[in-house]
Order: structure tokens, then sequence, then C-alpha cells
């Protein structure tokens, strides 16, 4: 990503500091208005003028770090040749949405940044396709497995951030039951059946939820079973977003200890890609995953 | 129902293949065609030949598109007019908008619909998200083409072989060579289900181009792709209907089958299409 100093030939009015929300559309926005402008040969001197801006205003739009105005990006738009009406609707759309305020700000004080725009990815998503190595999903996880997940990332966290933390995952699920939901379709390890996270009445209920969650239409559930040997996720667990936009590029996400990466160059989205792909295609079917899961609550 | 342990290598009665490694090093001709209707699942060596296929021949675009929108008036009508409530798509593909059992179960919700791929890769999108309505129902099998005895038995167990089905065959007859008898298998398939079945085909068309164009696409794909693609006639497309009566309009260009009233495009598909009705 172009990480251009801000503040270079203008004086910055302050305004434009990033509110945390919509990063993530702001960011695909943003790769797509610098494709166009560098498609129409236009440097980013000249887009700043044309727009009333500097620069590196244009370089902090183009890399998702303030918001967008949809005049801004109208003008732009025009300047870029942009004339196919339904394309520049999108566009705006995109604009507006990207400075509507988050269900998660609530919970600004234990979200860190990088998690944030996470989970503004996966409410602007069509298809989330998961790799979980370790864990179940969050979205698929019970309260009694959230909370005891949360407690080996925050040992020595009070009860009630705790609580805080579990009520923030749960509250995440909502996606599932929105209308129009995101299609998630996940592939997991069969390690993520067997590790008693939580004890093994915690894990017996998880394993009765993803059994559950598995039979919502907009789910799929796949699983790599031990025998299957070595499998092609070697690379631990990751999430490859989708969005309805045809312009719109895939993201990969890959958490961290203390921060996320996010891919969305065509060459590192690929590659991760085709291992999903891979596994996807050994993995059992989704029928043969949900007897997997039966048989594997029942040896817990 | 199926299950990936049922369908182990040699299982079938005849001509199972093994299904191919997972290769994006070569073009795939799902992943193609998926690129060609604007989707996001190919890869690098598909958008490369694609890219080579266009400059030389421009409408292949718009062919995959015709070809898809025919796919959508053949299960409307059977679905409607005809009164079909049994499909069997054999090379079902890298799904998109407007899949058999979504256009069959909107008007039909009850329609079941069995959805046949050569590649566990293809087959374990179809299964993500070709999911039934639950009035209806779908199912997904492992199977070559040429693995007549598997897709029927497998088909069976959620089709009623005794009441008409829908065959569709669609833009996968030429991925067969002669030497495989596509003719055959096609026969093969249409003795199992009644009279009153529909076979739906599209297949590339050998005198639908010139035959430098047909030369110049080989020698862009020698070697890049996975599936070979053997070109027929419309006398030799005309072949796959036989023991059918071909409903109206006969064996056309695949955009020229019951055009949705209002459409006028110049520009002209490489693909001969038809539906027949069993005898």
């Amino acid at each position: 990503m172009n990480t251009e100093v801000p503040g270079g030939d203008q004086p910055d009015t302050g305004l434009d500091d990033p509110p945390a929300d919509g990063f993530v559309l702001r960011m695909l926005l943003g790769s797509q208005l610098r494709r166009l402008r560098e498609a129409a040969d236009i440097t980013a001197d000249q887009a700043g003028y044309e727009i009333r801006a500097s620069r590196s205003k244009i370089s902090r739009m183009e890399t998702g770090r303030v918001g967008f105005k949809v005049r801004d990006v109208d003008d732009l738009l025009t300047f870029y040749g942009v004339t196919d009406e339904e394309a520049r609707s999108r566009f705006l759309y995109l604009a507006k949405e990207s400075s509507r305020p988050d269900w998660w700000t609530q919970y600004s004080d234990i979200l860190p940044d990088w998690f944030e725009n996470y989970l503004g990815l996966e409410s602007a998503s069509t298809t989330i396709r998961t790799f979980e190595i370790q864990f179940v999903h969050g979205l698929f996880q019970t309260e009694d497995y959230a909370r005891a997940v949360t407690r080996l990332g925050h040992q020595s966290a009070p009860a009630e951030e705790i609580e805080r933390r579990v009520g923030l995952r749960i509250k995440r699920q909502d996606l599932l039951a929105r209308a129009n939901p995101p299609r998630i379709w996940s592939v997991m390890d069969e390690a993520v059946l067997r590790r008693p996270v939580g004890g093994a009445a915690v894990m017996r209920a998880q394993l009765h939820h993803l059994i559950e969650v598995a039979k919502l239409p907009q789910v799929t559930l796949q699983v790599v079973p031990f025998a299957r040997g070595g499998h092609a996720g070697a690379s631990g667990t990751f999430a490859v977003l989708r969005f309805e936009e045809q312009y719109l590029p895939d993201v990969v996400y890959i958490e961290q200890l203390t921060g996320a990466v996010y891919l969305e160059a065509r060459s590192d989205v690929e590659h991760y890609l085709e291992v999903m792909d891979q596994l996807s295609g050994e993995a059992l079917t989704p029928a043969d995953t949900a007897r997997f899961i039966e048989r594997a609550a029942n040896e817990i | 129902m199926t299950s990936d342990d049922a369908a182990a290598p040699g299982s079938g009665t005849d001509g199972r293949a093994e299904p191919p490694p997972f290769d994006t090093s070569k073009a795939h001709q799902a992943r193609m065609y998926d690129y060609l209707l604007g989707g996001k699942d190919n890869y690098a060596a598909d958008r490369a030949v694609i890219t080579a296929v266009l400059d030389i021949y421009p409408d292949m675009a718009f062919t995959a598109r015709a070809n898809r929108a025919f796919l959508g008036r053949v299960i409307r009508h059977l679905a409607g007019e005809a009164g079909i409530r049994q499909y069997l798509d054999i090379g079902t593909g890298i799904p998109t908008a407007g899949n058999t059992h979504q256009v069959a179960q909107e008007i039909a919700p009850e329609s079941r619909v069995v959805y046949v791929d050569y590649d566990p890769v293809v087959l374990a999108h179809a299964r993500a998200l070709l999911t039934s309505d639950e009035a209806g129902a779908t199912e997904y099998i492992d199977a070559d083409l040429r693995d007549t005895g598997t897709i029927l038995t497998q088909a069976a167990e959620l089709l009623d072989f005794s009441k008409p089905v829908a065959v569709t065959l669609i833009s996968i007859l030429h991925a067969l060579p002669d030497a495989d008898d596509p003719h055959a298998i096609v026969a093969k398939i249409m003795a199992a289900v009644p009279p009153g079945s529909y076979l739906g085909i599209s297949h590339a068309g050998s005198d639908l181009l010139n035959p430098e164009m047909v030369n110049s696409l080989e020698d862009a794909w020698r070697g890049k792709i996975q599936q070979q693609i053997t070109w027929r006639t419309r006398e030799q497309v005309l072949r796959f209907f036989a023991g059918t009566d071909l409903i109206e309009p006969g064996l056309v260009r695949v955009e020229e089958w019951r055009p949705d009233p209002g459409t006028s495009d110049t520009r002209r598909s490489a693909y001969w299409a038809g539906v027949g009705r069993k005898r």
C-alpha cells in the first residue's frame, strides 16, 4: 500500500482525520479510484487540483485513510472520464456507505483498530470463505466457547471486560440473521473439532451448535479430517472476502497476535484463493461433514 | 446421499476416470467461462488464454453470455410450458447467477436437480453455493461424463426415472474427443429416461467460424488448457438428438434459440444449441 507521508504541498485542514468506520469500504473504493486515475493517465497532483485539494489528500483517499466527500468522488469520476451512470452511482453509493457509523463503535474501548476494520469488511461482503486450524470461526461460536477462547487471549482481564468481549462476539453473529446475509463457506481442520476448548461439556454444546449452523442455507461447513494426511492449508487460518461489485477485488485477511494483514493485490489474493480452492476440494462434502461433526460430538 | 467415499476410483461400471488434479498453471474450461461471465473464481492462466482468444475472436465473450442465457431460457421453458420437475445437469461448472435449480425452483419450487461435474473443486463450489429451495432438492455427483454408470446410479437416488427428466449438456460435449464416442454416451443417458424427457445441448460449432479462425484459436490455447476442444459441425451435433424430436426452432445458434422478446444483437456466437423431446 502507498504510505506517502501526508502534508506535502498544502496545509491540512484537520477535517480529514479518519473516522475508524467503513475503513475497508474506503480502502476498496480508494484502490478503485487509483486504478481509474492511473488508467486515465492523470497524476495525483492533477487530480488534487481538480478537487481543490493536495496531492497528499488524493494519496490518502486512495489508501482509505480519509473519508470521502460524495462531491469529491463525483468530480473525480468525471475528471477520470467515467461516464457510465450505473458505475458512477455504485461508486457514489459506496462513498456514502463508507461514512456511516457502524454498530461496533460502542465497543471501541475493547476493539483494536485492525479488528474494527475487519468487521467493516465482513459486513460489506457477499461471500466469506475461511480456513480454520485451531478454533471454531467467531461467527459460529457459542457464548460459552467464546468465553473460553476470550479467556485464553486475555488471561489477566477483569471479568467485566471478558463479558464485553464475549458480548461483542455474539452481537457480531447478528450478521447471520440479517436480511440478505453473506454466504459463509468455512473449511476447518479436524483439530478444531477435537480440541475441547472450555472443557467437554462446552465443546459438546459447541459441536451441536455447529451442526445447527450448518443447516442455515447461507452457511457451508467442510472438515478436512486427519485421515486426509497433509493438506494445502499449511499457512494457517485465513479468510477470503468477496464483494458484490465486479470491480472490487477479493480481500485476504490474516489475523496475527497484535494486528492483521489485508491483501488485495491480485497476485497475493490468488495464491490464497488457490489454497482455499484446493482445501475445499480435499475436504469432506458438507453432507459428510455434518455426520463427521455428529460423530466428533459423541466422542468427546 | 452421495458421498466422496462412495465414488472411489474404479467403482464405476464403465469408463470411470480419475478426477483431474487441481492445477492453476493451465487454463480450465470452467474457470475461463467464469472469467468471461465476469466471475472472480479464475486464475492468471485462465485469463491469459481468454485474452489471447478474445484477440482472435472478440465475440467469445458474447458466446459465453449467450450460452448462459440459453440455459436460462431452456430451463424456463421446461419448468413452465413443458412441466418438467427433474433435471440432470451434467457439466455444472462454477456457479454464477441463474443456475439450473434457481431458475427451475422459481417456477416450480419442488423441482429436483442433480448436478454433475468431474472436477472436485468445481463441484465443491456447486455444493457450497447451489443450495436448494426447501420444497425441492439438489444433489451433486462427482463423476466424469464418460462414466454414465456412476451418473445414472447416483442420480437415481434423487430422481425418479419413471417420470420425465431433463438432461442438460451445456457446453460440455465438445470437451470429449471423437475417440470417446460422445454420441454413444448421450444415447446411453437418454436410454435411461422415459419418453417425454428432454435433452438440451449447446456445442462449439466448427462450421460457425471460418477454418482459419478455428486454427488460430487452437494454436492460441495449445498446451495451455486442461480440456481439449473438439469442434463439431451442425450435422454432427444434430446426431446427438437421435431418438428425440427437436422442439422449435430446432438446432440453431445459441442466441437464436427462442430469444427473449426485444433482444437484438448483431453479434453471432460460435455455438450450436437445441432441445429435443424423447419419443
